[in-house]
């Protein structure tokens, strides 16, 4: 187990990665492939098992993002599922002792918070064009300030939270155990119970802002 | 030996990362799953489809043998019907036939026993006139006197007469 607030690095390329995180998230990765995979390994028309659960959440995905972002939503469904799957995966492997969530690094959170803005700027711009541009400077131009502060803080805020959710909750785990004599476990299955909880919470929470940004840029708008 | 907080190249391999993560899922399980829910409603649709067809088809097969049935009684009817008048009919033929039959076999006896009447009468005559003879004879030979003889002739055939009739009747 790492020392708090320490991180082991490489060098590859010249440049510096956090290997804990890479190896994590490859974990995670895996593990998000895997239940896929085991999942959709026998589709049938009548479904059974797994496939409940797996055509489960894609239509709940899909009611979403109907409801969300309308019929061109449905292009970004993969996107999305795969968010909520990597993220569930990611936070909840953290609470597994001797291992970290790819999600209690910044790197994760703010990148995937990035791609997420990087592609509702580019998919408004995409198919709104000019009208995409313009609704910055609305009512009045003046407006742009507080909307670029919006926009800036998109990212920043979903990154964050996740990322300080999820480290509060691996931190308080280790400073529990550190700190509850071995015959006091209490404390520590309490707040282990609350992490599986946050750990859901949030990646939802990811997920949902990320689809309600997407749709600000993908949905047809009939006001103007 | 790196703080909590230090943005580093982490960050794009992170982000490539999950793009890689989510072209393998795409390929792997969102679409099966995709298209097995379009199947799946398609087939749904059709099998609604398909059954209100037969539905209707049905219901027109029911139209079609009620129509059918209900021709069938009639036919039916109307051969009892002409049953019961070919029977009627035959019927009444054979009970004129039979009367007619019976009309002649009694005229047929009738003829006979007038001709075993006039028969019996022709031959009871002549036995009649025979005897008579007889009796004459008888009377001849006893005597001669007229008056006796006159009367027992006459008595004798009187006599007779009676006896014979009452037997014919």
């Amino acid at each position: 187990m790492h020392d708090i607030g320490v991180r082991e690095t490489i060098r590859f390329l010249g440049l510096t990665f956090n290997i804990e995180t890479l190896k994590m998230t490859w974990l995670a990765m895996g593990i998000v492939i895997l239940i896929a995979c085991l999942a959709t390994r026998n589709l049938k028309v009548v479904p059974q098992g797994w496939q409940n659960f797996v055509e489960m959440i894609i239509l709940w995905l899909h009611d979403q993002i109907d409801a969300m972002m309308g019929r061109r939503g449905r292009m970004l469904a993969p996107f999305i599922v795969g968010l909520f799957m990597f993220l569930l995966a990611s936070n909840l492997i953290g609470l597994v002792p001797l291992m970290a969530s790819p999600t209690n690094d910044l790197n994760t959170t703010l990148g995937l918070a990035l791609l997420v803005v990087v592609m509702v700027h580019c998919l408004g711009l995409y198919f709104k064009g000019g009208h995409y541009i313009a609704h910055f400077f609305q009512p009045t131009p003046v407006f742009v300030v507080i909307n670029m502060i919006e926009e800036i803080a998109k990212p920043i805020t979903l990154a964050f939270r996740l990322f300080g959710n999820i480290l509060a909750g691996e931190i308080l785990i280790i400073v529990l155990l550190k700190l509850m004599p071995i015959w006091m476990p209490i404390p520590s299955v309490c707040w282990l119970a609350f992490s599986i909880f946050i750990s859901c919470v949030q990646a939802v929470i990811f997920t949902m802002l990320s689809m309600a940004y997407l749709a600000n840029a993908v949905k047809e708008d009939h006001a103007e | 030996m790196i703080v909590l907080i230090e943005i580093n190249a982490t960050i794009l391999a992170q982000i490539l990362n999950f793009l890689i993560l989510v072209v393998l899922l795409r390929a792997v399980a969102y679409k099966p799953v995709a298209r097995l829910l379009q199947q799946r409603s398609d087939k749904i649709k059709g099998d609604l489809d398909k059954a209100e067809a037969d539905r209707k088809a049905a219901e027109q097969t029911l139209e079609q043998y009620k129509v059918q049935l209900a021709d069938a009684h009639k036919k039916a009817q109307d051969i009892v019907d002409k049953a019961n008048v070919t029977a009627r009919q035959e019927h009444d033929a054979a009970v004129a036939e039979t009367r007619k039959e019976i009309e002649r076999m009694k005229a047929t006896a009738q003829a006979e026993i007038e001709n075993e009447r006039n028969r019996a009468f022709d031959e009871m005559k002549s036995q009649i006139v025979s005897l008579s003879l007889a009796a004459a004879g008888k009377v001849v030979m006893k005597n001669i006197d007229t008056k006796e003889n006159d009367k027992l002739v006459n008595d004798f055939i009187s006599k007779l007469d009676k006896n014979m009739f009452a037997d014919l009747r």
